[in-house]
């Protein structure tokens, strides 16, 4: 049963789901290439690979995470069914979630094995992409769910990463704004005050999920098709 | 499945849908009737679990939906179909009834699988049952989402206008699968087409403005137009006292059913009532009728 | 054009009362106005030209509220489809192309609104600093030739690359590209930043700063350098036009392909 219910929720999460991440690998993986090709250096090479895990895999999973919280055509019967409808739409985060995670590792693996650094080493390599995926997505999430409409919330997430790159320095130099600054690894480096910035995002991204949950809770707020 | 509803209210900010409902459904089929804004949807929503009441009771098969528990207990013996059912263009029948079989929490996945299958063989869909339901006209579409109701064998089957948009055909054929389905379950059928209610139910609910304005014997709400229905056959224009109920014109005239208190024309004829006369006399009168 | 006229003019109706249209350009434009650092335009020592301030106020908003703009209109086709009305609409007897030019103008038109409306209340806001009623006139020759090129250029793809890469999908793309096309410096990787084809009005704010300096990459040496020549009123005016016809580009190639369809589904139909 287990498998079966991951595997229809994996086709109702939507192709984005599955495509989405591994397109902006793609993208990024592709760009470095032809930047080494056209005899960029292995330095700007190295940036934008990383950045196709800090910044680009993240952007991709947060905007799939909120068309999965405002999309689905059958919302009313979910909710007349035993299982929570909640559970439903946390299993097809966690599909793209589990999806990212998987490309991202490889995706690192073969970057390595090309002879390319991507930030810490070990364990601490997952947080590179998995903390600000998790704060992205989780943002995404929450205000896609307390609006319902895919335009604030994909507008807001672009506000967000757009504003956190244009206005890097303002993030790093504040301390207000460091722990939720996305690209600590590429603009600052795997130093001092990275471990502080990974674990600031995975606190802010595991409570916006929460006060998700807490959100998609309330039927009411879903049943009404987005109309803002 | 008994149903008991005490002073059932539901606001939707300073908008009241429900305005103290009391109500009880035995058993059978059940038909809930009212105008468009009656509060008939907002009723199914609360007893199918999808909507939390602001205030009230329901009680359903001795659970109470207020709590969580009550809410999952009913919804594990419950068959829903929606009023706008969305579908999943990318599946097929077979699928689809998978899908919403493991939401269900039907696990055993050969009984899964057979029960879809004799679903889709009673509504009539064997033979697309492989097909993307994204091609499926509006009667096969409303069919999937009635196997997906059964799913589960239910107790308690809500079906929130279900023959709307459905051909003559098909409406009857629903009406009498409706039917069959009510030997061995409480069947609560809403609806502003009162035909459906008279071709299937022995009892009915009326609501009006979010309370109820009748419930009883379906032959007790006919029998509120006995003595106020009658018959007028005129070349002319249709009356103007009185609620016009139907009007077909014949060679002799066009022949007109009007509810009204008063004779509508010097030569107006009493007759018989149908129930459609029955509930245009409540909805016509201003007070609720009296509960029995 | 009756038909094209109806087509833009409700769909300017119904994507203006677009409530989340007017939270998010206010979202944006107000995370810039917050945003705007000592390099912003409300730094500008007074004595500054109208022309500079408005050039700057228009760059300012041309940064994100594009964003809210492509957000928008990525699921006006798609949303047909959704909402079932796509049988209904071809059945009209107005080709797909005009409803297409339609929904394109009418989109433009609606998002223009809070880009213009930011722009006058920029230079309202102004005035009481600056005493300069120029302002006023400044800011729509700003909306002109920063604003509306770039709304122009965004509501031509989103209109139709979301139908084919999907709409999640495209909002990726579009904020990934709105960032590597407008701002990423071109020394830094290979970008359109600072080409004629930048939708965020470089080549027009900077003629409207007219003080000797690029207002972000204008011309700067890069990627494609045909396409980066030296600030002027001309570059500007070409950038303009250039800008607006790469959003036709999407737009045209919709409109063939809506046409070869129709007219290969017609016999059948028939």
């Amino acid at each position: 049963m287990t498998l079966t219910i991951w595997l229809h929720e994996a086709r109702r999460a939507g192709p984005a789901a599955l495509l989405a991440p591994p397109a902006a690998l793609l993208f990024a993986a592709a760009i470095a290439v032809f930047i080494r090709a056209t005899n960029g250096s292995r330095a700007q090479a190295q940036t934008l690979l990383l950045a196709g895990l800090e910044a680009i895999t993240p952007l991709a999973v947060a905007m799939v995470a909120l068309t999965i919280v405002t999309r689905e055509s059958c919302r009313e019967l979910h909710l007349s069914l035993p299982t929570p409808h909640l559970a439903t739409i946390g299993r097809r985060l966690g599909v793209l979630g589990a999806v990212a995670a998987v490309l991202c590792l490889a995706y690192a693996a073969v970057v390595a094995l090309a002879g390319y650094r991507t930030g810490s080493s070990g364990v601490a390599a997952l947080l590179v992409w998995a903390a600000p995926t998790l704060w992205l997505a989780g943002f995404a999430a929450l205000v896609a769910a307390a609006t319902r409409s895919t335009v604030l919330a994909s507008s807001a997430v672009a506000l967000v990463w757009l504003a956190e790159q244009v206005w890097a320095s303002a993030f790093v130099g504040s301390p207000l704004l460091r722990p939720l600054f996305l690209f600590f690894t590429s603009r600052v480096g795997d130093g001092p005050g990275w471990a502080a910035n990974r674990v600031g995002l995975l606190a802010g991204g595991l409570l916006f999920l929460a006060v998700t949950a807490a959100v998609l809770s309330k039927p009411e707020r879903l049943l009404s098709e987005e109309d803002a | 499945m008994h149903i008991e509803i005490a002073d059932l209210r539901r606001r939707f900010g300073r908008v009241t849908a429900l305005d103290g409902v009391d109500l009880t459904v035995a058993g059978g089929m059940f038909g809930l009737l009212g105008t468009n804004g009656a509060g008939k949807t907002t009723l199914m929503r609360i007893l199918a679990g999808v909507l939390p009441a602001t205030s009230g009771r329901v009680i359903a098969g001795g659970h109470d939906l207020s709590t969580r528990a009550g809410r999952v207990a009913v919804q594990r013996r419950l068959g829903y179909l929606p009023q706008d059912l969305g579908l999943y263009p990318d599946l097929t029948p077979t699928e689809f009834l998978d899908y919403v079989g493991l939401l269900k929490g039907l696990d055993d996945r050969a009984a899964r699988r057979r029960q879809a299958a004799e679903l889709l063989d009673l509504v009539g869909l064997s033979d697309v049952a492989g097909r993307k339901l994204k091609g499926f006209s509006g009667g096969m579409r409303r069919r999937v989402g009635i196997a997906q109701a059964l799913l589960g064998d239910p107790a308690l089957l809500i079906v929130d206008e279900p023959t709307v948009g459905l051909d003559p055909e098909e409406r009857i054929r629903f009406r009498t699968l409706l039917s069959s389905l009510a030997d061995a379950r409480t069947v609560l059928l809403s609806t502003h087409i009162v035909e459906d209610v008279a071709q299937t139910c022995r009892q009915t609910a009326v609501l009006a403005g979010g309370r109820v304005a009748f419930t009883g014997a379906v032959t007790d709400l006919t029998a509120r137009a006995e003595g106020v229905t009658w018959e007028i056959v005129t070349p002319g224009p249709p009356p103007t006292d009185g609620v016009v109920v139907s009007a077909i014109a014949r060679t002799d005239g066009t022949h007109y059913r009007v509810v009204s208190p008063q004779p509508p024309a010097p030569d107006a004829v009493l007759v018989t009532p149908s129930l459609e006369e029955g509930y245009v006399a409540l909805m016509r009168s201003a007070a609720p009728a009296p509960v029995g | 054009m009756t038909a094209l006229l109806a087509v833009a003019r409700y769909e300017f109706r119904m994507q203006a009362r677009k409530r989340s249209l007017w939270i998010a350009a206010t979202l944006l434009g107000g995370a810039l106005i917050v945003l705007q650092g000592d390099r912003g335009p409300r730094s500008l020592p007074v004595g500054t030209p109208a022309r500079e301030v408005m050039g700057t106020w228009a760059l300012l908003f041309a940064i994100l509220m594009p964003l809210a703009y492509g957000m928008l209109l990525a699921d006006r086709l798609v949303r047909d489809r959704k909402l079932r009305v796509e049988p209904l609409l071809e059945s009209l007897p107005h080709a797909p192309a005009t409803r297409l030019a339609g929904k394109y103008l009418g989109g433009i038109g609606a998002c223009a609104l809070p880009g213009l409306a930011a722009l006058l209340l920029a230079a309202i806001t102004e005035l009481p600093k600056r005493h300069d009623p120029a302002l006023i006139g400044w800011a729509l020759v700003a909306f002109v030739v920063v604003t509306l090129p770039g709304i122009a250029m965004v509501a031509g793809f989103a209109l139709v690359c979301p139908v084919i890469v999907s709409v999640p999908l495209f909002r990726v793309l579009f904020v990934g590209y709105w960032f590597w096309g407008n701002m990423l410096a071109p020394d830094f990787l290979p970008s359109l930043t600072g080409t004629l084809l930048t939708p965020i009005g470089d080549y027009g704010a900077t003629w409207l700063l007219a003080n000797g300096h690029t207002a972000l990459f204008a011309g700067t040496p890069g990627f494609l350098s045909f396409l980066r020549p030296d600030p002027s009123a001309a570059t500007a005016a070409l950038s303009v036009a250039v800008v607006v016809l790469c959003g036709l580009i999407p737009l045209a190639a919709a409109a063939v392909v809506a046409h070869r369809s129709t007219r290969q589904t017609w016999p059948s139909k028939a």
